[in-house]
Order: C-alpha cells, then sequence, then structure tokens
C-alpha cells in the first residue's frame, strides 16, 4: 500500500471576523495557496478528489454539500463533504489515497463563524431535545460541569487551567494565522468574568474566521510535487456517546479511543518518547491538560504538573499548541483540527520560523467537534519515512 | 475588497438569512413511559437490562452493551446526588444573567446515568459535588410530561 504524504497547505486567516471575504471568496484564496504550495498543480485536471468538511447549520444551508465545488476548482470533479472536523476529512483523504485509486486529494474545512447570528441557539440545537434542550439556558454550562468534575477527580488546579491560557496566547504571539496573541497574566485569567463555575472568560476560545485547504499524495506523485513531503503515519477517530447522562465526565474517552487507533497505525508502543511536539484542542483551557493525558502523553490528572514544570512550553520537551491552539488561534469550527495539522505540517517542514521547534520529527495533531459532542480525531505525522 | 478602512463589520454588504426550522420529536416507548411517570405518579424510572444487569436512566429500550431490548422498569425515587455542577452567569445570547443559573448532573444509585437538571433553593457557593439532593416536581395540574415538571432538585436537609 501507498504511503500517504501531505504536499500542500494553504491557510487564509486566522483571524476574529474577515467581513471583506465571503466563504467562497474565503476558500478559494486557501485553494490558490494550496495548490501553488503543492508545486502548482492545477486542480482542473491534476486531482482525483476532493473532500471537504462542513456542517449545515455552522454554514446556514441546508446541504451545503452542493456549495463547495467551484471555489475549489472542483466543478464536474469527485468530491463529497464530511460533515466533521477538518481531521475526520484528513481520515477519509487518506483512505482514498490507501486504496490504490487515487494518486492526488484535496482537503478543504473552514470557518466564516462570523456570520452565525446566533451561535449558542446552534449548539443548543445539538442537545437531546426532550432530555435536555427543554431546560434551556447557554449549553457552554456543559463546559462547566466537565470541567469542575475533570478538576475534582485529578486534583488539577484552576491555576495549571489558567496558565494554559497564558502559555497558548503567549505562543499565538509569534504565529501570523493567530486572532487572539496576547501577553498575559495568570491573575487576568483568574480574574476574567466568571462564565460557567469555573470557567472564566478567558479560558474560552473566542470564535475566528478562516480556512485551511491541503493537498494530498500518493508517496509515487509526492516526492514529485514537493522536496519535503509530511508522511501521514496514522490516522484515528472515535464518538463516546451523545448522551450526556452516561459519558464519562472526566476522561475524554473518545481522545483515547482515537489516540490508540492512531498510534497503532502509526506503530508508535510509547508515545511520549516518540513524539515530539503536539498540538491539541484547548477550546476550553482545561481541555489542553484533559487532552494530554487521554493522548496518553501522561498519566490522568498529571498534565498540570507537566504544565508547572515547563515541560509543555515551547522550549520544553513536548512542547504543546506552539501555535497558541484555538485559545490563540480561535475556535474555527471544523477548521479547528486542520489549524492543528497545519502547525504539525509547517513544523515538521522546518517552515515554523519564530517558532520553530528544533529537530522535530513526529508530530501529534488532535481535535475535539466542541460542545455537546464527545467526538475526536488524532493524526500522527512524520518528515522521514520509516 | 473595500479600499476603506471597515470599523464596523455591520457596514459590509451581506444579506440576512434566517432559518425555520420546527420539529415534532417522537418519544418512543421509553421516553413516553419515563416522563408519563414523572407526570402522573411523580417518580423517575429507568429500564433493566435482563442480561448484564445495567439500569440506565433516562430509560432506553435497549441496552448499549449487550444490544438487548430492555422491558424491566425499576423506580429509582426521587433522590440523587450531584455528580457535577456549574453556575451559568450567562444566558442564551451571551449576556450576564440577572440570577446566575445552576446546573448539574445528578445520578442515581447504581444506575447508568442520570438527569441532566437544575437545583434550586440553594445558594451556588453551598453547592458540592457528592451533595444529596431530591426532586422537586410541579404540583399535578401543571404537569405535562417533560423533564420541567421537575422544577429543580433541591438539597436534602
Ligand atoms: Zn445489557
Amino acid at each position: 500500500m501507498s504511503e500517504v504524504a501531505i504536499v500542500g497547505v494553504g491557510c487564509v486567516g486566522f483571524k476574529s471576523i474577515m467581513p471583506e471575504l465571503s466563504y467562497k471568496e474565503l476558500m478559494f484564496e486557501a485553494a490558490v495557496k494550496a495548490y501553488e504550495d503543492a508545486g502548482g498543480i492545477n486542480p482542473r485536471k491534476d486531482v482525483d478528489a476532493f473532500v471537504t468538511c462542513a456542517e449545515d447549520y455552522w454554514e446556514g444551508f441546508s446541504i451545503f454539500d452542493e456549495f463547495v465545488p467551484d471555489q475549489l476548482g472542483a466543478v464536474l470533479r469527485h468530491l463529497f463533504t464530511v460533515s466533521g472536523d477538518g481531521l475526520l476529512g484528513l481520515a477519509n483523504a487518506y483512505m482514498l489515497i490507501k486504496t490504490g485509486h487515487f494518486d492526488i486529494v484535496v482537503l478543504e474545512a473552514h470557518s466564516k463563524a462570523s456570520d452565525i447570528l446566533t451561535f449558542y441557539d446552534i449548539v443548543a440545537f445539538a442537545m437531546d431535545p426532550v432530555m435536555v434542550r427543554p431546560l434551556g439556558g447557554n449549553p457552554y454550562y456543559i463546559a462547566g460541569m466537565e470541567m469542575n468534575r475533570y478538576l475534582c477527580e485529578t486534583g488539577t488546579t484552576i491555576e495549571q487551567c489558567a496558565q494554559v491560557v497564558v502559555k497558548n496566547k503567549r505562543n499565538a504571539l509569534a504565529n501570523p494565522y493567530a486572532a487572539y496573541g496576547a501577553n498575559i497574566t495568570l491573575d487576568q485569567v483568574l480574574w476574567s468574568e466568571p462564565c460557567f463555575y469555573p470557567l472564566k472568560k478567558l479560558e474560552i476560545s473566542p470564535l475566528s474566521d478562516g480556512c485551511v485547504v491541503m493537498v494530498l499524495a500518493s508517496e509515487k506523485v509526492a516526492k514529485k510535487l514537493t522536496d519535503t513531503p509530511i508522511w501521514v503515519e496514522g490516522v484515528g477517530w472515535a464518538t463516546e456517546t451523545p448522551n450526556l447522562e452516561t459519558r464519562d465526565w472526566g476522561r475524554a474517552v473518545y481522545t483515547e479511543l482515537a489516540a490508540e487507533m492512531a498510534y497503532k497505525t502509526a506503530g508508535i508502543t510509547c508515545p511520549s518518547r516518540e513524539i515530539d511536539f503536539v498540538e491539541l484542542s484547548d477550546l476550553f483551557a482545561y481541555k489542553e491538560l484533559q487532552h494530554l493525558e487521554a493522548l496518553k502523553l501522561c498519566k490522568y490528572g498529571e498534565a498540570g504538573m507537566l504544565l508547572e514544570d515547563g515541560i509543555i512550553t515551547k522550549d520544553g520537551d513536548l512542547p504543546v499548541n506552539v501555535s497558541g491552539g484555538c485559545l490563540g488561534m480561535g475556535y474555527a469550527l471544523e477548521a479547528s483540527g486542520m489549524q492543528r495539522l497545519l502547525e504539525v505540517v509547517l513544523q515538521l517542514r522546518g517552515k515554523a520560523e519564530g517558532r520553530q521547534i528544533p529537530d522535530a520529527e513526529v508530530g501529534l495533531a488532535h481535535t475535539w467537534r466542541g460542545i455537546p459532542t464527545a467526538t475526536g480525531a488524532v493524526a500522527i505525522l512524520s518528515n522521514i519515512k520509516e | 475588497m473595500s479600499l476603506e478602512k471597515i470599523t464596523d463589520p455591520r457596514n459590509m454588504k451581506h444579506w440576512l438569512g434566517h432559518m425555520e426550522t420546527d420539529y415534532r420529536y417522537t418519544l418512543g416507548i421509553a421516553g413516553e413511559r419515563f416522563l408519563n411517570e414523572i407526570k402522573e405518579n411523580a417518580r423517575i424510572m429507568g429500564s433493566k437490562c435482563k442480561k448484564c444487569g445495567v439500569i440506565y436512566v433516562p430509560p432506553r429500550m435497549y441496552c448499549e452493551e449487550c444490544f438487548e431490548k430492555l422491558e424491566e422498569w425499576v423506580d429509582l425515587g426521587i433522590n440523587g446526588e450531584v455528580y457535577t455542577y456549574t453556575v451559568a452567569y450567562l444566558d442564551r445570547e451571551g449576556k450576564r444573567l440577572a440570577e446566575p443559573v445552576i446546573y448539574a448532573l445528578i445520578t442515581f444509585g447504581d444506575a447508568f446515568g442520570g438527569l441532566v437538571h437544575k437545583l434550586g433553593e440553594v445558594k451556588p457557593e453551598e453547592v458540592w459535588i457528592g451533595m444529596p439532593v431530591e426532586a422537586v416536581f410541579k404540583p399535578p395540574y401543571e404537569r405535562k410530561g417533560s423533564i420541567t415538571d421537575i422544577k429543580y432538585f433541591k438539597p436534602i436537609q
């Protein structure tokens, strides 16, 4: 079976709002960059299939998949839409190439969150209509409930969670694709408005607009298109349960299962030793710590100490979210996983400029689909072919 | 693209859209019995798997582990405990609430699951994980077979 490589990336954004571009123009601009980056491929004839990622309600369309071909150069070509995060799209693109029938596959995910006027209504509509929705309120209360349980089970402190925000927003200052870089203090986070106890305002990733397009290729074609192919070594995905009542409120089980699958495909047996850096979902600050544990990069309840010991800072042994994460780049809906993936590719290419991690060879990208889901995905990438 | 600096995105050309989506969600066999028991008898019921013994709350008509059909019903009483909770300070639009609302997941003994609901007759700073609580029902004539027939859960004195 052919190996699968990422040979081109294009990104527009991320910004808190991009009112000058329509969602189609946003995708067009990212696609142009990605095709140029992939050795100047022509989407009208070189691409075998296109995978886009979008959820109807985020877009304000019923059956949004009909609205994607033209801006990617995919009119009258082979395209489907995954109603999930970009990393779930990556899994699909990866499988297409693995079949041996596809040599070049384009992957796209975007966010035009600023077009959504009633964001929390959409999130609330994702909850059980009989058992939960009638209670009303802002659906982000689920994050507050989860954080509270997580802190209770692990002994992780509110200071450790707040420190994640300080770290990631500072990291974002060195990332030109990040919307929310800032130099803030621990106290500023701790004293920001209480929103859903124990969750505070600055611990919640604000929404952002942007688009990432990537070009994937089979081993045979990859080397013709680029000198620096980034190999997809493994992918994994999992959903725990949609039921709030029966899910695990301490552990991120969906991430544990997704990681297990990705590690298995990639042949990774000791993640903390074999992985050089991590990009993961920090949609809420505590999620960075909880996900780090679920990825088996430390024991359950130990991520806070890893943070305190400086291990997951940019210069530490296991840098986490050097891009700034969602807290620094903004929550980009289904493009959130693509933000993570983009950073992993740039780092492995050695093109992360002021935030480059020296000698990075294996990186992990992780995503979570946000409230109220228990769905996640993981990808392992490397710049050396086994 | 505009050549002038845009300071208010609402000034960009746009079209406002509104999505009308009304549904009638079928409760199903398990859901109907569960809500009817709350309405008629003010009690919280679970459904039990005869194969693995797990009691589901809210009840379902099948076991997700064994894939068995569930036909045995168990009265769980009205007392439970706070498994986790939060104090919500923001409303649906993200604006500050005049009075914060406490949401909690209430569990019932060994039953698998629980109910997401509100807490009442308690101040936010008095709530703790593990706190015993009891369901407070609306009076019978106000109950209509909804999860909100339970007004809230309150601490057991
Ligand atoms: Zn069973």
